[in-house]
């Protein structure tokens, strides 16, 4: 008797590539601004926030920064006391942008490696979502050579092409139990590659405001060959097989609209609005080299909308040795109620952020800045898992960044 | 310089402030618990069978009793008023109580079960460590609303036996052991044993056997009310339970017509293709509709029995009643048990008690499943999650969901607001 099949439903696994991944903090001046000031700055990030800008830098300059990225999630199960939060991680993100090219030239070369997507949250082995996510490491890494032209005295043009290294590390929980009664656990993690491009323009109005237009293309990150290990009972081992995965991860494209002016002789305002393509990640999509009864091919959806941001801030050079900024900003999340899941607990965002840069001399510039997000409180029902209840989230992002002009 | 040096500071300053604002963890609005309206939980006790006992596994063990219902429940109702909730737990020592079953190896997909036979909680053959302090958790496997009555029982039951002191053993029925305790709340889950064990044993009374009786509706009315009449005779609030459908369990989906009816063809290359059983009209071949037991002794079939040879292959033949509940037996058990949930709910109206409706829940387990939180709940055996080896008790996650049908079921008739059970911190079926 009890002839039985085993047949355990593995949900599928969950990655993120979402608007909760995506701080960016490739230059700390700009961070100061609250993401604003593609306009308003001509340096060596403008490889990453203004490729039709990089043309109009006199001389060239190398400018290494990273950021302590501390995503800090909370949540709470619908009709439940309990309060779970993320463990205390600190993601670091780096950028590193060099110039090429002749004093007040035409043309500018560059080269830029930072990290556009990233970010680090880790529920634990205990908690409701367990099932849906235990940690979860990701950080994409774009290296992006870009060329520049002055087409006139006022307007440069730009553009570069970007390779993109993909990392992602992250576990679930298995709903299998194991002999000392905790659970199983799937533990994917894998790199790939993609790759993409941008544009843009920047031009000088007479009287000194400044506009800037950019594109950067979507990136789709194919995973290849990434591990996939399960931690089951040693008499599950068959159904679970250490195998390897395959997925794709399309990082959005995104359009950005920034306009600087001065405000007095010592202040600066910028802003800058930005469309992010999010509606092309619609699904993720797991393909595992050996599939059983319970390992199948999984496709998660995710239906998401486009985003959008606005942010302005405040420049104010104090003297010649230092410059103070402040900004504001707001997102909309692309993320749907329903596909709210705690890789990317995500909602709209308020922004509020502060920086200086510091003239340490003629060669050397240092550039620190401090960001606080937060996403507001969502009470959302998982449409996959079930799992409900309400998430909040703040990310605190200070970084440092230092210069070296010639 | 000196003046930037200065806002520097205070830069750092308002830096610092936020970050000590905002730092660390998000804030997130607590859940504001509720007693609600008329009910008082400060003395809660939990009356019922083997599930309240917190059974599992086909035996009584201490990590059964922690997890049982009530006692996830109890712990629920300490933010509203609850008090102390003791349970008749079996110490560490003998922790494996009564025994039970555990998963040895899966062979080929087949589950091969042991009994755990150490640390076990015997004080003499058939007779369990007593445990006679006060308590407020009185599930007692095996208890039946008609034998609630029967002093007798106290001293055939081994899990009653082991409640009562000496001097009351067979003397003391469970109604007067349970109804006596001064209790302000209390949840109620009687009746499943009055269809079960005559389900349990092929819907066949066996002649002498008690536990086999199928309670009429009239005894179960007039029993039942009584006791729900006892419990409310302070306006005491509580909640009761419907009886779960006995198709709903696995011990009585997971051993098919069609599965049997497979292994016969494979192992008699084909010669034998149906199975035949006995019922009140006479032996017929069996079919999907027809429901064999868990403990169906696979190996018996096709051997002599009586002098006869292939034991429920031949018409000549056919299995015993008891192992097997025909479709029309299905049918009748179905209806008393409706006809005892009829009873349950119109009296729980009557005296405003909060209804888990364990019938409805349990069918939804069954014919859609459940998915919490990431995992799919089912009547599966073993892989189902809900219930526990014995194929009719549940596991400790399935537990947990219970805990929460009850909890939905005071909050939505007291205006309360109990918070929830975290069910996902509870397992399914241990695998080896």
């Amino acid at each position: 008797m009890k002839k039985l099949l085993l047949s355990l439903l593995l949900a599928s696994p969950t990655l993120l590539f979402a608007q909760g991944s995506q701080v960016n903090t490739q230059s700390q001046k700009a961070v100061g601004m609250a993401g604003a000031g593609s306009a308003l700055f001509i340096d060596e990030a403008s490889i990453f926030y203004s490729p039709g800008a990089l043309a109009k830098m006199e001389g060239n300059g190398i400018a290494i920064g990273a950021s302590a990225v501390m995503y800090r999630s909370a949540f709470r199960e619908y009709n439940s006391t309990e309060i779970h939060n993320t463990k205390f991680k600190i993601t670091p993100p780096f950028s590193v942008f060099a110039t090429f090219g002749p004093k007040n030239s035409w043309w500018k070369a560059g080269i830029g490696v930072y990290t556009p997507f990233g970010g680090s949250v880790d529920w634990g082995t205990d908690w409701p979502g367990k099932y849906e996510l235990n940690h979860l490491q990701m950080r994409a890494i774009y290296i992006q050579p870009t060329l520049s032209f002055k087409i006139t005295e006022n307007f440069g043009i730009g553009g570069g092409f970007v390779y993109n290294v993909g990392l992602v590390d992250l576990s679930r929980s298995i709903p299998v139990t194991m002999a000392d009664g905790s659970s199983g656990q799937a533990n994917l993690s894998g790199t790939g590659t993609g790759m993409g491009y941008n544009l843009g323009v920047h031009y000088h109005l007479e009287d000194n405001v400044s506009l800037s237009l950019s594109y950067r293309s979507k990136v789709v990150t194919k995973l290849k060959d990434g591990d996939a290990d399960f931690s089951v009972p040693p008499s599950l081992a068959a159904s679970f097989p250490n195998t390897t995965f395959n997925a794709e991860l399309p990082l959005p494209a995104s359009f950005n609209f920034g306009i600087s002016f001065p405000a007095s002789s010592k202040v600066d305002i910028a802003a800058d609005a930005t469309f992010i393509g999010y509606d092309i990640y619609k699904s993720l999509d797991f393909d595992y080299a050996d599939n059983t009864p319970v390992l199948q091919d999984t496709r998660q959806e995710k239906k998401y909308d486009n985003a959008f941001s606005g942010k302005v801030g405040v420049n104010y050079k104090t003297c010649d040795n230092l410059t103070l900024r402040a900004g504001i900003g707001y997102v909309y999340t692309p993320v749907r109620g329903p596909y709210v899941s705690p890789e990317t607990p995500d909602n709209n965002r308020v922004m509020a952020s502060a920086g200086f840069t510091y003239l340490l001399s003629d060669k050397w510039d240092l550039t620190a800045a401090y960001v606080l997000q937060q996403v507001q409180a969502r009470t959302v029902t998982n449409k996959a898992s079930g799992l409900s209840g309400t998430y909040k989230t703040n990310i605190h992002a200070p970084g440092i960044s230092l210069t070296y002009k010639w | 310089m000196k003046r930037s040096k200065n806002t520097i500071k205070v830069y750092l300053g308002i830096i610092s402030l936020s970050l000590t604002t905002y730092s660390c963890a998000p804030e997130i609005d607590s859940f504001e618990s509720s007693s609600g309206t008329n009910a008082d939980f400060s003395k809660y006790i939990a009356i019922g069978n083997s599930l309240t006992a917190g059974f599992a596994d086909g035996g009584l063990y201490l990590e059964g009793q922690q997890v049982a219902f009530p006692n996830l429940i109890a712990e629920q109702l300490k933010s509203v008023g609850g008090g102390n909730f003791n349970s008749p737990f079996f110490s560490e020592e003998q922790r494996n109580g009564s025994g039970y079953l555990q998963l040895k190896s899966l062979t080929d997909g087949q589950p091969v079960m042991e009994q755990v036979t150490s640390n076990l909680a015997y004080r003499e053959a058939g007779k369990l460590t007593r445990y006679t302090s006060e308590i407020q958790n009185y599930g007692v496997p095996g208890m039946r609303v008609d034998l609630a009555y029967v002093p007798l029982f106290g001293a055939l039951n081994i899990y009653f036996e082991r409640l009562l002191p000496e001097a009351e053993v067979g003397a003391k029925s469970y109604f007067d052991f349970v109804t006596t305790r001064n209790h302000s709340f209390f949840s109620f889950w009687l009746g499943n044993n009055d269809v079960l064990g005559y389900a349990m044993n092929g819907a066949y009374e066996t002649p002498g056997d008690p536990t086999t009786t199928f309670t009429s509706v009239t005894d179960f009315t007039n029993r039942y009310g009584n006791f729900i009449n006892t419990l409310t005779s302070n306006q005491q609030k509580g909640v009761v339970a419907t009886i779960p459908d006995v198709t709903a369990i696995p011990f009585f989906t997971t051993v098919t017509t069609a599965r049997l009816k497979a292994g016969v063809e494979a192992s008699s290359n084909g010669v034998y293709k149906e199975i035949y059983i006995s019922t009140a009209s006479g032996p017929r071949v069996a079919t999907a509709e027809d429901l064999f037991t868990l403990s169906f002794p696979t190996d018996t079939l096709g051997k002599a029995s009586s002098g006869i040879p292939g034991y429920g292959l031949i018409i000549q033949n056919p299995l015993h009643d008891r192992f097997v509940i025909d479709k029309d037996e299905v049918a009748e058990i179905a209806g008393r048990v409706n006809a005892f949930n009829t009873v349950i709910k119109q009296l729980a109206e009557n005296k405003q008690l909060a209804v888990a409706d364990a019938h409805a829940y349990l069918n939804k387990v069954k014919t859609t499943g459940i998915s919490y939180n990431g995992i799919n709940i089912n009547a599966t055996f073993i892989q189902g999650n809900a219930f526990s080896l014995d194929g009719i008790h549940l596991t400790p996650i399935g537990n947990a969901l219970m805990a929460n049908l009850f909890i939905d079921a005071i909050n939505a008739k007291y205006n309360a607001r109990v918070p929830k059970v975290d069910a996902t911190k509870y397992r399914g079926v241990k695998y080896p």
